[in-house]
């Protein structure tokens, strides 16, 4: 059958994705039997507690933003649980705390996690429930939104968290301009460069997702993470495979090349990028397929032909 | 014109008609049973039920990214065999799933616009510090509410096609563009401007020469810039290339081919590492999500 989507991608990419899944479940596996892993020092969370302990030295609140997420979403789930340990950390020292959110669906999990956060504690009394708040779904009206807050509340640690966009230097600038602490981190590439040039202190790319590991040391995350490490180790060994399979033909000449999964025999060429074994392992050039399907009796035959 | 008439299936009962409303009816009484049971099962139970709902919720977006989907497919085709049939359930059932998401939305939305009255209504019962600006949302949003269902309103039927043309318009109609065209659109695109002025100081603090980082952000940072101003880059290029003489590693000093090569050799890399990092990352943290073992909000 003349598939669509991923089986198109060929059984190597589908093998990759597959040993990534089981990197990772492989060793949280391993790190729930008590196997004691290892995960490097990053400054950027080790930040949270220096700026959550400012804010409580200076009585001001702790601004957070889940970013700009349509729906929720697995980044947006993994800044409310940063927010979570952001949020716990300050139920200790009776801080208050304010979470801006951008989507209506994020806001309702952000205030039943939070919520549970300070139930867990013990200080259910302290929780404030207008300390999530829905602002807007307009990217712009939000950034007026939260750009409003900081200014007004003096918010003296500020985390951005998330998917952020064009808003993003917008937050990071008007925190700055009231000396705000700030730790942010964009899953999006463009964005991180603002963030780095605004912010005291920035989670880059995938450290995003190690912060609730390196904070709560959960074995599930731990595990995780080191699985991801595998996966990253696995591409790092594949790129330069690549590398060297790609450079190795690129010297040589060719005299076939393979078109709709059927090699043909072309006049010598040099080779190019495609008739490499490692792309067409990636990007294979499969057979044309035609399939004959019964008719259903029951229902009519299409429409011939279209528009006017 | 040629009307496609729509096959019906499983998913696509056609409008008012008596199956469609029985089955509206037994999905009703389904998910109230969810409910029900949810809230009246003890606590203990209640993670079990969220993890299968959460599983099969999932699996059934897995396979519609992973499961072969037929392609050229008519209406009045049958599936050739069990893979098929699957493929056919997929792509018969995902536009009636993806509304699921979008009512759910909505619903959400409204507890949105709850937060949002509690707190400035509060604000302004209670005359609360900056209490005025609370007016002045609430009373945007109800002229907006008002003005944006009135011109919706006007526009159902075939009126809407008269009033494409501002000539047509009313009281309703001129007042949802004054707030929508006019005000919205306009404030919305000043905060945008206001990013290059953000840009300015952002730039000037990360580019003073603070330590051998900053300096070399700031060489590479000038070096890009310069090649992307024409008279710059076209003066320094335009004297490499004379000075040069037909030596080629001389020309490899022509600001665009630096600032090219910045680009493709440190940039490209750089973002793509970003890229599989972040791209692991969201598929570990999908696969705990999926498989229910992420904890949200787990303790310190």
């Amino acid at each position: 059958m003349a598939g669509e989507q991923y089986l198109d991608t060929g059984w190597f990419g589908m093998l990759v994705t597959l040993l990534l899944a089981v990197f990772i479940l492989v060793n949280i596996r391993r790190a729930k039997g008590g196997k004691d892993l290892f995960i490097r020092r990053i400054a950027g969370l080790n930040a949270i507690d220096e700026a959550i302990g400012r804010a409580t030295e200076m009585g001001r609140p702790v601004l957070m933003v889940p970013g700009l997420s349509d729906t929720v979403n697995a980044i947006a789930v993994q800044a409310i649980n940063i927010f979570a340990y952001v949020s716990r950390i300050a139920a200790r020292f009776a801080n208050p705390i304010l979470i801006c959110c951008y989507n209506a669906a994020v806001y309702t999990l952000a205030q039943e996690v939070i919520r549970d956060v300070y139930q867990q504690e013990g200080l259910a009394d302290r929780y404030d429930q207008d300390s999530v708040r829905f602002v807007s779904d307009r990217q712009f009206a939000f950034a007026a939104g939260v750009s409003g807050l900081i200014l007004r509340e003096q918010t003296a640690a500020t985390f951005f968290m998330g998917e952020f966009y064009a808003e993003s230097l917008i937050f990071a600038e008007t925190a700055n301009s009231i000396g705000s602490i700030q730790v942010a981190s964009s899953t999006e590439a463009t964005q991180t460069p603002f963030f780095i040039a605004a912010c005291d202190y920035v989670l880059i790319g995938d450290e995003f997702y190690a912060a609730s590991a390196y904070l709560t040391r959960q074995p599930v995350l731990v595990g995780s993470l080191i699985g991801q490490d595998w996966g990253k180790m696995m591409i790092m060994v594949l790129l330069t495979l690549g590398t060297i399979v790609n450079s190795f033909t690129l010297t040589r000449e060719v005299t076939s090349e393979k078109v709709d999964g059927v090699f043909n025999t072309i006049p010598a060429r040099k080779a190019k990028l495609d008739d490499s074994p490692f792309n067409q392992l990636i990007k294979p050039s499969k057979p044309k397929i035609i399939v004959e399907r019964p008719i259903d009796p029951t229902k009519a035959a299409p429409a011939a032909g279209g528009g006017n | 014109m040629l009307a496609q008439v729509e096959v019906p299936t499983f998913w696509s009962e056609p409008y008012n008609s008596p199956a469609l409303w029985t089955k509206l009816v037994v999905a009703l009484l389904i998910g109230l049973a969810v409910l029900v049971g949810l809230m009246y099962a003890p606590v203990r139970a209640r993670r079990p039920i969220v993890a299968v709902v959460t599983f099969f919720s999932g699996l059934y977006w897995v396979m519609l990214y992973a499961w072969p989907i037929p392609i050229n497919r008519q209406d009045n085709q049958l599936p050739n065999g069990p893979v098929e049939a699957v493929g056919f359930w997929l792509k018969d059932s995902n536009s009636v799933i993806v509304s699921f998401t979008q009512i759910l939305t909505a619903l959400l939305f409204g507890l949105g616009i709850y937060s949002l009255l509690r707190i400035h209504l509060q604000r302004i019962v209670k005359t609360q510090r900056d209490w005025g600006f609370s007016v002045v949302l609430l009373a945007c949003m109800s002229l907006m509410v008002f003005f944006g269902y009135a011109d919706w309103n006007s526009r159902l039927g075939e009126r809407g096609a008269m009033l494409d043309n501002p000539a047509n318009w009313g009281f309703v109609n001129f007042g949802r563009d004054f707030l929508f065209e006019g005000l919205l659109q306009q404030m919305d695109a000043a905060m945008f401007s206001v990013i290059a002025f953000y840009i300015l100081s952002a730039a000037y603090r990360a580019f003073r020469v603070r330590s051998v980082e900053a300096t070399i952000l700031l060489g590479t940072a000038l070096i890009v810039i310069l090649s992307l101003m024409g008279a710059v880059s076209g003066l320094w290029d335009d004297t490499i290339r004379s000075a040069a003489n037909g030596n080629t590693f001389i020309l490899n000093f022509q600001l665009t081919t630096i600032a090219d090569w910045i680009r493709n050799t440190f940039q490209t890399s750089s973002l793509r590492g970003i890229s599989f990092g972040v791209g692991i990352g969201l598929l570990a943290m999908g696969l705990r999500i999926w498989l229910s073992l992420e904890r949200t909000g787990g303790s310190a």
